[in-house]
């Protein structure tokens, strides 16, 4: 049987770049990634250039949509990405993270005691993950959203869903039209940490047991010395679980599978769903996902790291 | 072409919708800056200063460097600082420019969407 090409063009950084050849449900799968070090432009060219010659394409590195609430935010630096690609499904990870990542917090509620009712949790942002916002908040955790904090260096908690939404309804739309490197971490501010940020905010960081969400951002304010904190995210590289390690969290939990070593981001993984599905993007609901994800027996993966 | 005076109305009504909001001040508490308004088609500047939490205004322009520059047409300036318009758009224009460091520009929009925003 050929194998389905899936192919992540990213905007992080080209370093993470990788191939794997991989089977689901009896499909060989040749998986990906493409970064572009924050160059928008080639990012562009790169997906012309796959556009019709791949089952399936991943945006890395940013998110087309934003979901808080019943409220969606499209952001406009994505969304040329997106119209890049006439062919070719494209998808951002949004709608997988709205369905896995739900359930991994319901897994880790129900089948391990690492969550129980009353645990701090910060999630470095909650807009990219409004459907893990909830599943934490269902779960009885206290919650701090901390997308002011690490988005916009405001150094103001947000603490409830209800209060999420009323600052993202005045926020995001406009932020969504700025260039997105002002609002994430892109191309070669991946792969450090703002050692002078995460000195100020690391207080939010200690406070918590948990520590959830995008990777690139936990990694970009990441303080020298944690305490055993949980770590529930998804894309890490062996080099990201050293640090991990070095810097003191107690458990490493990755939403996405493990492949060749290293979880893969929730588009590579919406991509591959995609490409199993041959369902028209249009037509795919968050159903399909969630039965094609129990087919697939995933499950998150945690690893104890101190 | 808007005169000196709106500049400074439309100025005084964003520095109420900040000091009226008492959580915007409490989320500020930690960014003392100076901030210079300065038109492109009238003599006119005045100068926000931003200290633990509380948003002053002056006419003129301060002592010492500013941590941020807002440079536009007089009418861009006060449509801004009525809330007639958010920032973004004069950006792209390219009838607005704010000169600093880029976390004190997202910052500053920060502020004027929380005093304005939907």
């Amino acid at each position: 049987m050929a194998p389905k090409r899936v192919v992540s063009v990213s905007l992080g950084s080209s370093k993470r770049d990788h191939r794997v050849d991989v089977s689901f449900l009896g499909q060989p799968f040749e998986i990906s990634r493409r970064g572009t070090d924050g160059d928008m432009e080639k990012a562009i060219a790169t997906l012309k250039e796959l556009d019709g010659n791949v089952d399936a394409i991943g945006l890395g590195g940013i998110d087309v949509y934003l979901y808080v609430g019943q409220q969606q935010y499209v952001i406009q630096d994505a969304l040329k990405l997106l119209e890049a690609v006439k062919v070719t499904p494209v998808v951002d990870g949004s709608g997988l993270k709205n369905t896995l990542e739900r359930e991994v917090v319901r897994y880790l509620s129900r089948k391990t005691d690492l969550i129980p009712p009353g645990t701090k949790v910060l999630m470095v942002s909650a807009a990219d993950r409004f459907g893990m916002a909830e599943a934490f908040v269902e779960a009885g955790c206290d919650m701090i959203f901390g997308d002011l904090i690490f988005a916009m260096g405001v150094p103001y908690p947000i603490r409830t869903l209800a209060e999420l939404e009323q600052i993202a309804n005045k926020l995001l739309p406009e932020i969504c039209k700025m260039p997105f490197h002002m609002i994430y971490p892109t191309g070669k501010k991946q792969e450090t940490v703002d050692e002078e940020k995460a000195a100020k905010f690391a207080p939010f960081y200690k406070e918590a047991r948990v520590i959830a969400g995008d990777f690139h951002m936990v990694r970009r304010f990441l303080p020298a010395q944690l305490e055993g904190q949980i770590i529930v995210t998804n894309t890490t590289t062996p080099s990201d679980v050293n640090l991990l390690r070095e810097r003191g969290a107690g458990y490493l939990i990755t939403t996405t599978p493990e492949l060749d070593g290293r979880s893969f981001g929730t588009n590579v993984m919406e991509g591959v769903l995609v490409a199993l599905l041959a369902k028209p993007l249009s037509a795919i609901t968050p159903d399909d996902y969630l039965d094609l994800l129990r087919r697939l027996n995933f499950e998150p993966k945690i690893r104890k790291l101190n | 072409m808007a005169l000196h005076e709106e500049i400074h109305e439309s100025l005084i009504a964003f520095c109420e919708g900040y000091n009226n909001n008492a959580k915007l001040k409490a989320m500020n508490r930690d960014w003392d800056r100076t901030v210079l308004v300065r038109a492109t088609d009238v003599d006119s500047e005045h100068t926000l200063t931003l200290k633990g939490g509380d948003l002053t205004l002056s006419e003129g322009a301060p002592g010492e460097p500013p941590h941020l520059t807002v440079l536009g047409d007089s009418e861009t300036l006060v449509d801004l600082f009525y809330g007639d318009i958010t920032p973004t758009e004069p950006y792209l224009k390219g009838n607005l420019k704010v000169l600093g460091e880029e976390d004190d520009v997202l910052r500053l929009d920060f502020i004027s969407l929380m005093i304005w925003g939907e």
